[in-house]
């Protein structure tokens, strides 16, 4: 029992991680129809901003995790405006430019933080807080927790309660329809992959003081994240918050009763079973033709 | 022998200093012939922390004997220049860089990390007769005459570090180990650390394997603290970092083993110096007072290590150390065979029953688990943070070790499925 609530918690504190670059990643697609392979790069240099600043230079960890939030939208506003925008009628196009960024994105970080081992992180949340002599959350998750939720539930009012999160949705349904509205789409494009980085450059800032930051740690967030995307619904971002959420539970249990060997192979078999079974997602709309 | 290496080096330097000058040094440099040493090793990707240190490493140790003159080999005196490739650990590269080392720089020897890199030039290496090392003798086939593994003999070392455990705390009476699952790395260190604690009377009560993506080490934890080991062993060096920062968030109060443990400031910067101290590993810091002793055949290891660690202050990891002393088992083999040519330098280090070992007392092994004795086995640290500094405890010998047990290791890599000969 100790040893299930013990990863419950673990599993929870991981999907508040997961749904925060899943949920980007869908709203760049929703909205923009790209499929942003970079996304796990824009994660990437909000640890890297979180290391350079804060662990290099001991500027204090929060003012410098609103500055990777800066950093990255920032990166993301310029492949909206120089990329994805030329390209926007040739999805393909728009594919292949986010590859490109993926390759520049880790020269870059290379270019910054240099050759050899992963950089790390002390934590700035030191401590653990113990709860019934069995239940352990390092603060720093705990903190982590708590701003996920903040920034999903942030996201979820804008979305739903704003004429602008309206019109974003808008687009997402139906862009000629929303252009036919009166809907800016280049404005609301930009939005779009703004606040998808913005939630990438706070996912990375969040986990930098808990994992190895590399310029390949994009690899492993972009599989997670697309494993996340199928199994919420492509599109649909409710789905991908709450596959996020199941995803992280699923890959903690089999993690603690398998092994991790079995974890990783089970999560690519459960991104099949939905595709065979599902295609559309757990929450995804299916539209006939 | 009646001159060790070490010797040799330190009459070199001081011949340098006595006769003379900057001038005199210029003109013996500028009369002395070049060897170039190949090094084909990851220096960016996930595996540079172990390449990039040791070129660092080996450009320190050539740059010492160039200043001191150079070496003699034969009747002629050479200077010894690196040259590098970089193949990420991507076996096409490692192709690539193998060829361009051996044919368009023309090296003597070429020095590789090992695993699947090493297993892709083989066949290329064994027909061109090119001497080449590793750092993982399992690399070594009953075919590959010309791969030898002179330093490190990952991950046979691992069974010194159980034995001091179970000496000094015999009451840690299981253990649980947690690796990724490749076979060159993971694979080969948990089937040398089952042996090891089988010896030992220590119950393995769990294996946990993972893969290279993981991203969050808590679940795993969790699920082996619940095993309740009195040791956990982390026969990886990947993810040293983060399992050690959930070890100590999740209140692991056991004895800690590891094959490496890079980067340790980094670990107690994470964690506390409290909670790392007693860790054991098998890698020392070249300052340790113990590498001053007699036996050891690395030429000044402390201003060594000083003078890495201000050339590259965040550097420093296990292989630092290691192409160098490699470099050195070569300039020792090259003074023996008269020449820089391969198979005489193979021909000499091979012919000598007690090659210097960097920790003293090797000796070539091998045959009985991968064919050929190819690689030198001895003494070996154990390591212990103490005080948040890496301090020796004592050398423990492989090769006793091995005399005694090889058949225990042998069943344990065979139930891994691993290749025995």
């Amino acid at each position: 029992m100790e040893l299930v609530l013990q990863s419950l918690v673990n599993g929870l504190i991981q999907g508040g991680f997961f749904a925060l670059f899943a949920v980007g990643l869908v709203l760049i697609f929703g909205v923009m129809g790209v499929v942003n392979f970079a996304h796990g790069e824009l994660v990437m240099i909000g640890s890297y901003t979180i290391w350079l600043v804060h662990a290099q230079y001991d500027f204090a960890f929060i003012p410098v995790l609103l500055l990777a939030i800066v950093i990255v939208t920032l990166i993301g506003l310029l492949m909206e405006r120089f990329l994805f925008r030329p390209t926007r009628n040739d999805p393909l196009a728009g594919l292949i430019c986010s590859i490109g960024v993926l390759f520049i994105l880790q020269v870059v970080a290379t270019l910054i933080g240099g050759d050899g081992p992963s950089k790390q992180v002390p934590p700035p949340f030191h401590g653990t807080l113990a709860l019934f002599d069995f239940l352990r959350i390092p603060y720093q998750r705990l903190f982590g927790l708590g701003v996920s939720v903040l920034a999903l539930g942030t996201l979820w009012y804008f979305l739903t309660r704003t004429r602008l999160g309206w019109a974003l949705r808008a687009v997402a349904l139906d862009r000629e329809a929303a252009a036919l509205q009166g809907i800016n789409i280049n404005h609301i494009s930009m939005i779009a992959i703004g606040v998808g980085a913005a939630l990438a450059g706070l996912a990375g800032g969040l986990m930098a003081p808990l994992t190895n930051i590399n310029p390949h740690m994009g690899h492993n967030v972009i599989i997670t994240a697309f494993i996340v995307t199928i199994v919420g619904g492509v599109g649909s971002l409710s789905g991908a918050v709450y596959a996020a959420i199941l995803y992280a539970l699923f890959h903690t249990f089999v993690s603690v009763y398998f092994g991790g060997t079995v974890a990783t192979i089970s999560g690519l078999v459960l991104m099949v079973v939905v595709l065979i079974v599902r295609p559309s997602g757990i929450m995804g709309v299916k539209v006939s033709e | 022998m009646g001159f060790t290496r070490r010797d040799i080096l330190k009459a070199s330097i001081v011949g340098a200093v006595a006769t003379g000058s900057a001038s005199i040094s210029s003109s013996l440099l500028a009369a002395n012939k070049t060897v170039k040493i190949g090094m084909n090793i990851p220096m960016t990707g996930d595996y540079a922390p172990w390449g990039l240190p040791g070129l660092y490493g080996c450009q320190i140790v050539a740059d010492d004997i160039n200043a001191a003159g150079g070496v003699k080999i034969g009747s002629d005196t050479y200077n010894i220049e690196m040259v590098a490739y970089d193949h990420g650990y991507d076996t096409e590269k490692a192709v690539q860089g193998y060829k361009k080392l051996v044919l368009q720089d023309k090296v003597s020897m070429v020095m590789m990390l090992g695993g699947s890199t090493v297993a892709s030039v083989l066949p290329w290496a064994q027909r061109r007769k090119m001497l080449t090392t590793t750092l993982l003798p399992s690399d070594i086939t009953p075919k590959s005459d010309y791969l030898i593994a002179t330093c490190e003999s990952h991950p046979l070392y691992d069974v010194t570090g159980v034995e001091w455990l179970a000496k000094n705390y015999p009451d840690a009476k299981t253990a649980a180990i947690v690796t990724n699952n490749d076979a060159e790395y993971g694979l080969q260190a948990t089937a040398t650390y089952k042996a090891a604690f089988e010896v030992e009377g220590i119950e393995v009560v769990d294996v946990n394997l993972h893969g290279f993506d993981i991203t969050d080490f808590a679940p795993i934890v969790s699920s082996v603290l619940a095993k309740k080991p009195d040791i956990f062993c982390m026969a990886t060096s990947f993810y040293v970092t983060p399992l050690m920062e959930q070890l100590y968030h999740q209140g692991f109060k056991g004895k800690i083993i590891t094959t490496t443990l890079d980067y340790y400031d980094e670990i107690i910067a994470k964690t506390s110096k409290e909670f790392v101290n007693g860790t054991i590993f098998q890698f020392p810091d070249f300052d340790d007072p113990m590498l001053n002793e007699s036996g050891i055949n690395f030429p000044d290891p402390g201003g060594f290590d000083a003078k890495f660690r201000k050339a590259h202050p965040n550097d420093w990891s296990a292989v630092s150390w290691e192409y160098p002393a490699i470099l050195l088992n070569w300039i020792e083999g090259a003074k023996a065979a008269g020449s820089v040519d391969p198979t005489a330098v193979l021909k000499a280090l091979k012919s000598n029953k007690n090659p210097e070992f960097v920790f003293g007392g090797g000796q070539w092994w091998g045959s009985q688990l991968w064919g050929q004795d190819n690689a030198v086995v001895g003494r070996w640290p154990v390591v212990v943070i103490e005080d948040g500094k890496a301090r020796i405890k004592e050398f423990g010998s492989v090769s006793n070790w091995l005399d005694k047990n090889k058949d225990v290791l042998i069943k344990h890599m065979k139930e891994l499925g691993l290749r025995t000969v």
